[in-house]
């Protein structure tokens, strides 16, 4: 018996030590970014707060038609965000930015999934219903979803919606980058082939990198020196340029590290060839049996 | 049978009187219209001035307000309905702008880069289909229309920046909707306009026509100071 459990001990102290010579992970983290997506570049000071923009997605997307299409009195007084009705929602803010004759200047912003280049949503899918596709769109297949909604809850945006609404078939409901469009030759998305202003460019990323560039290099005042999603969460597919401080209008200050970066670390090396459970049963066994050791001599004693 | 005949030639010309009395249509509307269908070559390269710059160069080239060609432009290009057709054409005073902003250099920002190109060319020949990755700083026509005419609108406080203000509406046939006597005077047809058009009413008493004063392409150069009138003094002038 005690052969036994020195045996025991010393297969397990030498598993554990193995484990512990040998690094964690078998390789870093590496980015599975598309190498040349494309992207929507947002312009907020191009932006008139028409609102075409979520009458062409729900026209293409087939959702229901939006809230007083025609009519913008009244519908941004609330702040809105996207839903299962809606992919993309456009809030109007005012800044405290003012014209000559001291009116407030209203700011308006569009609101959709980002399709980072680093989803969260796709790591956190335990599934695979969310893809990141060669295009740049973040895909979702209905077909796989189980409803778990881990990815609402990994969004650093919050733009995943869910069908609360229907509890026999609900879908996770989000931008879908107008994929059916802009994977055949010379597809532009909905929202930006309606936009007038043309607020918001498609393109390759690269390019509207470039374009954004050369923007803020021409016009210096007419915005901020950042071009919001170059380098947030790791770099997204929708990028914003705005004469006001992103905050303000609800695009709030993100690390540049992509959320998946973390916990795909973290667990990758707590995963990596089973050594964590390894380690902790193999605790666990041996604190069982020194327990048991402790226990077993006062039963001998008394038999 | 003859008399038949001679009945039926006799209302042949009536009857096409009646026809070409209904299809007849405004010739510079005409105009417009077929020259809103022209597609001009697209300019690659232009040349990158300032507008000071630009401004002074139109002045230097002598550029005034008589030699603006083309008085009134449909925007109906075939390059914005390629992608999408949702409004009605917008109707452009030409002249009218012209005359009022003064300065050619606000809307003709650029020129081409060929010397022996006019100095003025029409939006369209530089700005064509939205995104083209080959050009990808240009803005689409489509695009170019709406930041140039709102911004400017935005910024001088006049003139439309809804979408109903500039694309024409669907007009519907005024002959259900309106009602008059057989011979009307001239103010019973203004009364049935001032009963649904009374915002219109209200916009023409701002106006040259009725204030008599302010700027009109059509006096240009041939405009005197009147010391009397409707928009001074009340006193007729005539």
């Amino acid at each position: 018996m005690q052969i036994t459990r020195r045996h025991f001990f010393g297969v397990m102290g030498a598993a554990g030590a193995s484990v512990a010579v040998r690094p964690p992970t078998g390789h870093a983290w590496q980015s599975k970014a598309p190498p040349d997506p494309f992207g929507c570049l947002v312009d907020l000071t191009r932006c008139v707060g028409c609102r075409k923009c979520e009458e062409a997605c729900a026209e293409v997307n087939g959702l229901p038609e939006p809230e007083r299409v025609n009519c913008q009195c009244t519908i941004f007084e609330k702040d809105r965000r996207p839903d299962h009705d809606a992919y993309t929602v456009v809030n109007r803010y005012y800044t405290g930015k003012v014209d000559e004759f001291d009116k407030p200047v209203p700011t308006y912003a569009k609101v959709q999934c980002m399709h980072c280049q680093d989803p969260a949503c796709v790591s956190a899918c335990i599934v695979g219903a969310l893809t990141k596709d060669e295009t740049g769109t973040v895909r979702y297949d209905v077909t796989r979803c189980i409803g778990c909604r881990y990815c609402m809850v990994a969004c650093p945006f919050e733009i995943p919606a869910y069908e609360y609404h229907d509890p026999i078939t609900p879908k996770v409901m989000k931008c879908t980058f107008c994929y059916d469009r802009i994977s055949k030759q010379g597809g532009v998305p909905g929202c930006a082939t309606i936009c007038p202003t043309e607020a918001i460019t498609f393109g390759r990323r690269e390019t509207l990198l470039e374009v954004a560039k050369k923007r803020l290099k021409e016009n210096p005042a007419r915005y901020l020196p950042h071009i919001y999603g170059e380098k947030e969460v790791g770099g997204t597919s929708w990028m914003y340029l705005s004469g006001v401080p992103f905050e303000q209008v609800n695009l709030p200050a993100l690390p540049e590290t992509p959320s998946p970066k973390l916990s795909e670390t973290v667990q990758h090396s707590l995963f990596t060839y089973l050594w964590s459970p390894i380690l902790l049963f193999g605790v666990l066994g041996g604190l069982m049996a020194w327990f048991n050791k402790n226990d077993n001599p006062p039963d001998k004693g008394g038999a | 049978m003859i008399k038949k005949i001679m009945v039926c030639a006799c209302l042949i010309p009536f009857l096409a009187g009646v026809c070409t009395a209904e299809v007849w249509k405004a010739p510079d509307q005409e105009q417009a219209r077929e020259r809103a269908k022209e597609t001009v070559p697209f300019i690659k390269e232009y040349k990158d001035d300032c507008q000071i710059s630009r401004r002074i160069c139109l002045m230097d080239a002598g550029i005034s307000l008589d030699d603006v060609s083309t008085v009134y432009f449909l925007l109906d290009s075939p390059i914005i309905k390629e992608r999408e057709d949702h409004y009605e054409p917008v109707r452009f005073a030409h002249k009218r702008h012209a005359a009022l902003v003064d300065d050619c250099s606000k809307c003709h920002h650029f020129r081409p880069k060929d010397e022996d190109a006019l100095e003025t060319t029409r939006c369209s020949a530089c700005h064509q289909d939205s995104f083209n990755p080959e050009y990808p700083e240009r803005i689409g026509l489509k695009a170019a229309y709406h930041q140039q005419c709102m911004e400017c609108h935005q910024q001088e406080a006049k003139g439309p920046v809804d979408c109903t203000g500039c694309h024409l509406k669907h007009v519907p046939d005024h002959k259900e909707l309106v009602k008059l006597p057989d011979n009307p005077d001239p103010i019973q047809v203004t009364q049935a306009c001032l009963e649904c058009h009374d915002t219109q009413g209200e916009d023409m008493l701002k106006t040259a026509h009725w204030l008599w004063r302010g700027p009109s392409p059509y006096t240009t150069g041939h405009r005197k100071d009147i010391l009397h009138g409707k928009g001074t003094t009340a006193l007729n002038n005539f």
